[in-house]
């Protein structure tokens, strides 16, 4: 069921790909408004103006672009970490050491997602607004927990994923991870 | 047990984690909750602090310039740029003695200065450059080991990416910054380009020659690249004049750099989605490891042993000079296990307050902008050095047939004027620190 190309796993792999396209989008969106800030900043004489609290609405959209982008680098394995002691391991001992990190991640996601829900109903509870738009934070918050709801069903199937391989006694294939 | 002893085990126990192959935020997460828990004798403060933490650390403005940069170099790669540069440096250095190892290292630093990324960088000039330097005789040693060093401009020339997360973590002017790197990337270009004259001058058997090209066709390949001026010019001359806010610095970069890729019929919709999940794995990957220094500063600033083990050097009365080596030394060291930016997250929180106590006879601002570079020249050091040097295997990986050795041999000597490179650098502090003085 956590085979590569099982139902399973091609809809997590969509599930997270898309989320973080979607985060992307909302970069490439930031990018729109700061430019045209820009640009109605250069051309004051003409009449034009800069977006108000553009920096306030950068903010915002940083917020759900970089939770959008969490499930996405877990499910391919995009994180930092340091392999040079454990490549002395056996194949067996590195997989269940997979399946250690998985389970810790699944308690990360599920911690950092319930602690932001709290949050957000705080930020609405006592309607707290950004500066100059005067936007709900709660709504702010709100758009950087779908990330980081995503990401509990994304790392309990890569807990599945590394668990279903170390069972087996076999090595994770190596993904595609970018990294610095 | 005291909190200052809780925080002198909890970065052994980081360490320990880590190297137990722990994902490098999360054992920064895990040890900061838990040491935070465990001086407050309670969870409630901890569980507080999260439920705003996490947004605040992630829904910040600074560090949307990280993303940002990363897609500006994504763009920059697909927009084909990397090949325009190296054909233009080739053409001027090619019929030098190991001019196109040379013209590899110059097309790298010109890619730096719009990239952010040493990996990036090295990727892109490996696959433009290597195949060149095969055809025209370079030994797989020197070819691959040129590049690989070559890449680590990415990170020296600003953009860089380091030098953002550093000043936001230092609290320091990121234009500063960037400004300071300007120098010590452009000797670090120069000294490559000087190593590559004397390995060929050794080892005459290391390097071919090219034709030499006619001026007329030099002009034509340098005016060519001009897209890659226009962005430059408007990125770091917007940040350094003050014109633009860094992060409208890399909206704009990001922006220029796309245009190029759609003018050049690169840019279908695959490819973006391309792009934007390659930013995505880097940029999350990055906010995880500064989440989890978020959480481990929070607990080492409970604990107060930063402060106490900086009160402590200080009342040795060690030599600051002495320390500084020591601490370099340390950062090289750490550099062949564990990747830069979590190496600074990891240790810049605790040995930047202790180096901030010594007296170099620089006023604070100026130590740490002096300091930032030196940083970041060692922790890029690592990516070259073996075991674990990034860009060596990424180099090594697109030549097949050339052994690790092989690759670990040509960039020795690299790594040798690096570390030639950090002593002057170290020595005099107003090689880095003139441009911003004359700017600011």
């Amino acid at each position: 069921m956590f085979r590569d190309g099982s139902r399973l796993e091609r809809f997590t792999y969509g599930l997270a790909k898309w989320t973080a396209v979607a985060g992307g989008v909302a970069l490439l969106a930031m990018i729109t408004i700061v430019i045209a800030s820009i640009i109605g900043r250069a051309f004051i004489w003409a009449g034009l103006k800069p977006i108000m609290g553009d920096y306030e609405l950068v903010g915002i959209g940083m917020g759900f672009a970089a939770f959008s982008f969490i499930p996405w680098a877990h499910f391919e394995r995009g994180h930092a970490l340091v392999s040079i002691l454990t490549d002395l391991f056996s194949t067996r001992v590195n997989a269940w050491i997979l399946v250690i990190t998985d389970m810790m991640m699944v308690v990360a996601a599920v911690f950092i997602a319930w602690r932001l829900w709290l949050g957000m109903l705080d930020k609405f509870r006592y309607h707290e607004t950004t500066i100059l738009l005067g936007m709900p934070l709660g709504w702010a918050y709100a758009l950087g927990l779908i990330g980081a709801v995503v990401l509990i069903p994304v790392s309990v199937f890569v807990l599945g994923r590394s668990f279903t391989y170390a069972l087996a006694g076999k090595r994770e294939p190596h993904k595609s991870g970018d990294v610095l | 047990m005291t909190p200052i002893v809780l925080g002198l085990i909890g970065f052994p126990i980081v360490l320990v984690l880590i190297f137990l192959r722990v994902p490098i935020g999360l054992a920064m997460l895990g040890v900061g909750i838990a040491g935070s828990a465990m001086i407050t004798g309670s969870l409630n403060p901890v569980m507080a602090q999260f439920k705003n933490l996490t947004y605040s650390t992630y829904a910040n403005e600074s560090l949307s310039v990280v993303p940002l940069f990363l897609l500006m170099g994504q763009f920059a790669t697909l927009g084909g740029l990397s090949a325009g540069l190296f054909r233009a440096a080739a053409s001027w250095l090619g019929h030098r003695k190991g001019g196109m190892a040379m013209a590899a290292i110059g097309a790298s630093a010109g890619f730096g200065a719009i990239c952010g990324s040493s990996l990036a960088t090295a990727a892109t000039m490996g696959r433009v450059a290597l195949p060149e330097l095969k055809k025209y005789g370079y030994s797989d040693a020197l070819a691959t080991g040129a590049i690989a060093a070559g890449g680590t401009l990415g990170i020296l020339i600003p953009p860089s990416i380091i030098l953002v997360i550093f000043a936001v973590l230092t609290e320091q002017n990121i234009a500063k910054l960037f400004m300071a790197a300007f120098v010590p990337g452009i000797l670090a270009a120069l000294g490559y380009m000087l190593v590559t004259a004397v390995y060929v001058r050794v080892w005459p058997e290391g390097g071919g020659v090219r034709p030499r090209a006619s001026y007329r066709r030099r002009l034509h390949e340098f005016l060519a690249i001009w897209p890659v001026l226009l962005v430059f010019v408007m990125v770091i001359g917007g940040i350094y004049t003050g014109i633009f806010t860094p992060t409208e610095a890399a909206a704009v970069g990001a922006a220029g750099t796309g245009l190029i890729a759609l003018a050049q019929g690169s840019l279908d919709f695959d490819k973006v989605i391309g792009a934007i999940l390659a930013t995505a794995t880097s940029t999350a990957m990055i906010f995880l490891i500064v989440l989890g220094a978020a959480a481990l500063n929070g607990f080492f600033a409970l604990s107060q042993m930063p402060q106490v083990a900086a009160a402590w050097v200080a009342e040795q009365g060690f030599n600051p000079w002495l320390v500084m080596a020591v601490v370099l030394v340390f950062y090289l060291i750490m550099g062949c296990v564990m990747d830069s930016l979590s190496m600074i997250l990891l240790t810049v929180p605790i040995i930047y307050p202790m180096m901030l106590g010594l007296d170099f006879g620089l006023p604070p601002d100026e130590f740490s902008i002096w300091f930032g570079i030196l940083v970041l020249i060692v922790v890029e050091v690592g990516l070259i050095t073996p075991p674990v040097g990034m860009n060596l295997f990424i180099i090594n990986a697109m030549s097949p047939g050339t052994r690790m050795t092989e690759t670990y041999r040509g960039v020795l000597p690299f790594v040798v004027s690096d570390i030639v490179r950090t002593a002057i650098l170290v020595a005099f502090p107003p090689i880095t620190l003139f441009m911003v003085w004359l700017l600011f």
